[in-house]
């Protein structure tokens, strides 16, 4: 078999892989998170299917596809069948690019070179902001779409934050970008090759700190859930959708929470590398997959601990003090960088 | 065994207030410590300006305003009821007044915008007109809800009872 | 209108510390910072009009508020309310006095006690009808508890509604020790229907003392970790200080009673002006703030849930030995136990069951201070066993009216907070 024969395979393994582990990891991770919503409510959470409630997801998803499919008569039909798919499809998108182990090197796979990645981006960093700017576009149809007024503000309001803050999430990659020299996801994590101390998050604390707060934004998660605030306007952008189309928005909800997760991981906590190197062994994917697990917890600690800020709170603090403070932290890195 | 009493600032203001009306004020009771003033539908309006700006009365708080209906009154069988309170001296007042069928009353949303609600209310159970007021339509009871339910006539168990709403089907 | 003239001096003497002259805001101070965080509103432009319809997450019951939005900003809000009307008046007009007491339990059905001891303190001023002593203690203790129980459960809805709700499923964990108590007490966690006409319905029971001295033990802390926790958190005061300000002569002129009333800076508080049960005989201090906002109503629910278990305290020490219903054949009923045993007690309990007490021909006004604010019954007689009219005046019946005055200006965002701050109950609103 020659070699571009064999990567076409291996290709085609990965790209069913991934999604597939990802999906399996989205729908325990939904137990997960009302699992621990109820441990820190001081409730036990689902515990009825399966054992410790671990089947709860799939009784979700049973009951979602049973319901009836309910499409409001005055809405742009086709664009709010669409819309959840904007969404979904940019957060599978981004795994195309996230290395989660060895890329490169000697052939290590019967003689021929698995790389683990599904396609070496040179421009991973880029895809992954640009992804994440294509699915404001979802969010924002899907309020349009159902023509209503809760719908139209709740996804407006979405919209108007996520692009808010992905300025600030740009700014601070960046700094990782100068420190790396490269804009390629696979090129990151080599750049912090060693033990934790050489991860990016020691010299890039303050952008990773910022990056943290706009991924949040960006996942429309408390603080920074207004769109889909319950208490405020019942549920925002989706509250026409019901049955199987809500379980897409929650599952690309998910999805993004995990492909994030492995983003910051990449960026700054090292990715598949080790925390130290006597640790090698442990292969790459395995160490991914914990540093994505530490992150998803972490979002929902957050989720379940912090109140909500109001809309305007929210964006002046987008604007006012995150934006600048990127800035910032991008010129003291180039400075840092040119010098040394 | 507690000694309902009025205290000493109502009997001041009783005593402003038959200075200021003397004959207009038709009936003055008490009971339980509480005093009570009847008046002409005509002179409510008055009245209540006088008690929410006198000093000795001072009430500034419109505590509730209710209607009643005594059927074996003929003549005016509804009666409008403003329950005042005074935080300044801590002193309650009963305003009365009645009114026969059909007979409109001012309305006190200008003195006390809580009146608001209260004469809807009463309005909507009673069927007695507040004239002037911003926005007098039902309030508690449902969009096609007919009669004065509070009224001594309307049964318990209401006018329509226990029907199938088949006008509904297939619009729910 | 005026500011009340006695303020400062009513408030030192009722126990909370009167702030500098510098920390008070005057009431035109209030005014020009409510002007300033209203923005003004230009009718006529274009509006969204959004339901916040009766069925809302925000836990309110079914309140019904159209907005007018224009933006962000809210330009016209028109309340409705009746979608829990039940007629209790009208139920009440066909009732002996001891069978509306379940009626007035579904009122403010979080605090059932408090609405069915305003009906009895107002049953007992119309036939002249006394409460033993140790009933009186009895009915403070379960106000006390209901009071403790009702703020609790507002703070959990308070701050769900403002982001967490973590801190609902908390608060409810510690409002079970409360129901716990009065299930023990009174047989039922809401619908208590426990006053009586001459006392309550039963004793203390057994190992009562024990358990509600160790629930009042660690309820103060408790508060005080909520307090920690909210108070200081950036979020909260930045969603909360300086939002919905409702002074003191707003508040006369809409009849707004209750924590929104002494957040306002009035040291008023019905247990204190107009005593009843044994809250004259209690030492307590009434909780009064200054700036009128919603981070107020917040400090001034805590202050009342820690000077409820003082109270509470307070009645469990001193609790006076004697009958807790009055030994009253023309107004009370009989002790349970007697009925079968006794022929005069059974023959009191054949007449006030079958006809019911006798009340005097008139009319009288009794309002308490229940936890949301004041509720005053008003009871007309034509003598007989059964009113001629009734009506619960309930503090959330204005609450629910005051919302386009309160809100009118202000941002959707702000709309639940101030919403949420003013504590409204449908049930005690509709009746």
């Amino acid at each position: 078999m020659s070699d571009p024969i064999a990567q076409l395979i291996f290709l085609i393994i990965k790209a069913v892989l991934v999604p597939v582990i990802i999906v399996m990891m989205v729908a325990f991770i939904i137990f997960f998170e009302r699992k621990f919503a109820g441990f820190f409510q001081g409730r036990w959470g689902p515990t009825y299917l399966g054992p410790w409630g671990s089947f709860q997801s799939f009784g979700d998803i049973a009951k979602l596809l049973s319901k009836e499919d309910l499409i409001p008569v005055r809405s742009d039909k086709r664009v709010f069948r669409l819309a959840p798919y904007i969404i979904f499809v940019p957060a599978f998108l981004v795994m195309a690019v996230l290395p989660f182990g060895p890329v490169g090197g000697e052939p290590n796979l019967f003689g021929y070179r698995f790389d683990y990645v599904i396609a070496n981006f040179d421009a991973g960093l880029v895809l992954f902001l640009a992804l994440g700017a294509i699915s404001v576009y979802g969010v924002v149809l899907a309020g349009w779409s159902s023509n209503s007024n809760f719908s139209l503000l709740g996804g407006l309001r979405a919209g108007a934050q996520m692009i808010s803050y992905e300025l600030a999430m740009g700014f601070s990659v960046v700094g990782v970008m100068l420190m790396a020299g490269s804009m390629s996801l696979v090129d990151i994590v080599d750049g912090q090759a060693g033990n934790f101390w050489d991860w990016y998050f020691i010299p890039q604390v303050v952008g990773g700190l910022i990056f943290f707060v706009a991924t949040l934004a960006e996942l429309n998660r408390t603080p920074f859930d207004l769109a889909e605030a319950e208490q405020e306007l019942v549920a925002g952008y989706l509250t026409e959708y019901s049955g199987m189309r809500w379980g897409i928005f929650m599952f690309a909800e998910y999805v993004n929470m995990v492909v994030i997760s492995g983003i910051v991981s990449t960026l700054y906590f090292g990715g598949w590398r080790a925390p130290l190197e006597a640790l090698d062994f442990i292969p790459g994917p395995i160490w991914l997959f914990i540093k994505i697990c530490a992150f998803v917890f972490l979002y929902m600690w957050v989720r379940w601990t912090i109140f909500r800020y109001r809309y305007n709170q929210l964006m002046s603090m987008g604007w006012k003090v995150l934006l600048p403070l990127s800035i910032a932290n991008l010129v003291v890195t180039a400075i840092v960088v040119s010098v040394t | 065994m507690k000694v309902w009493s009025t205290p000493p600032t109502l009997e001041a203001a009783a005593a402003a207030l038959e200075r200021r009306f003397g004959d207009r004020v038709l009936e003055r009771l008490e009971f339980r410590g509480e005093l009570t003033c009847v008046v002409a539908p005509a002179d409510w309006v008055e009245l209540l300006c006088f008690c929410k700006d006198a000093p000795e009365l001072a009430f500034d708080q419109l505590e509730c305003l209710l209607g009643d209906h005594l059927p074996e009154r003929v003549a005016t069988p509804f009666e409008v009821v403003a329950h005042l309170l005074s935080h300044a001296h801590g002193h309650r007042l009963r305003v009365k007044t009645s009114l026969a069928e059909g007979q409109a009353l001012e309305t006190i949303t200008g003195l006390w915008p809580s009146a608001g609600f209260d004469e809807r209310e009463t309005w909507e159970m009673f069927g007695v007109v507040f004239a002037g007021h911003p926005d007098l339509r039902r309030l508690l009871t449902t969009d096609d809800f007919e009669g004065f339910p509070l009224r001594k006539d309307f049964p318990l168990q209401g006018t329509v009872g226990g029907r199938i709403r088949t006008d509904l089907r297939g619009r729910i | 209108m005026s500011d009340p003239v006695d303020h400062v001096a009513r408030t030192a003497e009722r126990g909370a510390p009167a702030p500098e002259a510098g920390a008070r805001p005057t009431l035109a101070e209030l005014k020009e910072r409510k002007a300033r965080s209203r923005q003004r509103v230009e009718r006529g432009g274009e509006v969204m009009t959004v339901s916040m319809g009766p069925q809302h997450p925000s836990m309110h019951g079914v309140y019904r508020a159209e907005l007018d939005l224009d933006g962000e900003l809210i330009v016209t809000v028109r309340p409705e309310i009746g979608n829990l009307h039940r007629g209790v008046e009208k139920l009440a007009e066909a009732r002996t006095y001891h069978q509306i007491i379940p009626l007035t339990d579904r009122l403010d059905y979080i605090s059932g006690f408090a609405m069915n001891h305003g009906f009895c303190e107002a049953v007992e001023k119309l036939m002249e009808a006394e409460v033993p002593p140790r009933g009186r203690y009895i009915r403070t203790i379960a106000s006390e508890l209901c009071r403790i129980a009702n703020h609790i459960l507002w703070l959990g809805v308070h701050i769900m509604d403002l982001g967490t709700q973590t801190f609902f499923c908390i608060c409810f964990r510690d409002r079970e020790y409360v129901l716990d108590l009065l299930e023990m007490l009174t047989g039922a966690r809401l619908t208590h229907s426990f006053a009586r006409i001459g006392g309550v319905a039963k004793d203390l029971p057994d190992g009562f003392d024990h358990r509600c001295r160790k629930v009042i033990d660690f309820l103060p802390r408790r508060v005080a970790e909520y307090e920690r926790i909210v108070k200081h958190n950036r979020i909260y005061y930045k969603r909360a200080k300086g939002v919905g300000i409702f002074t003191s002569e707003d508040c006369y002129a809409w009849r707004v009673t209750g924590p929104p009333l002494r957040s306002a800076g009035v040291a008023r508080d019905l247990r204190k002006d107009e005593p009843y049960a044994a809250y004259d005989e209690v030492e307590f201090d009434v909780a009064v703030e200054y700036n009128a906002d919603v981070y107020d109503r917040f400090l001034v629910r805590m202050k009342e849930i820690r000077e409820s278990c003082k109270i509470i305290r307070q009645c469990l020490d001193n609790l006076p030995d004697g009958p807790f219903l009055a030994p009253d054949f023309a107004h009370a009923m009989p002790l349970k136990k007697n009925v079968l045993r006794n022929p005069s007690a059974m023959i009191q309990d054949f007449v006030h069951v079958f006809r019911g007490p006798q009340a005097p021909k008139g009319e009288v006004y009794r309002a308490i201070e229940v936890p949301k604010g004041e509720m005053g019954v008003y009871i007309r007689s034509e003598g007989g066993a059964k009113p001629a009219r009734v009506r619960f005046t309930t503090p959330s019946f204005y609450h629910g009216q005051v919302v386009p005055a309160m809100v009118e200006g202000e941002m959707i965002a702000d709309m639940v907070a101030i919403f949420a701050s003013i504590d409204v109950v449908l049930g005690d609103c509709d009746r």
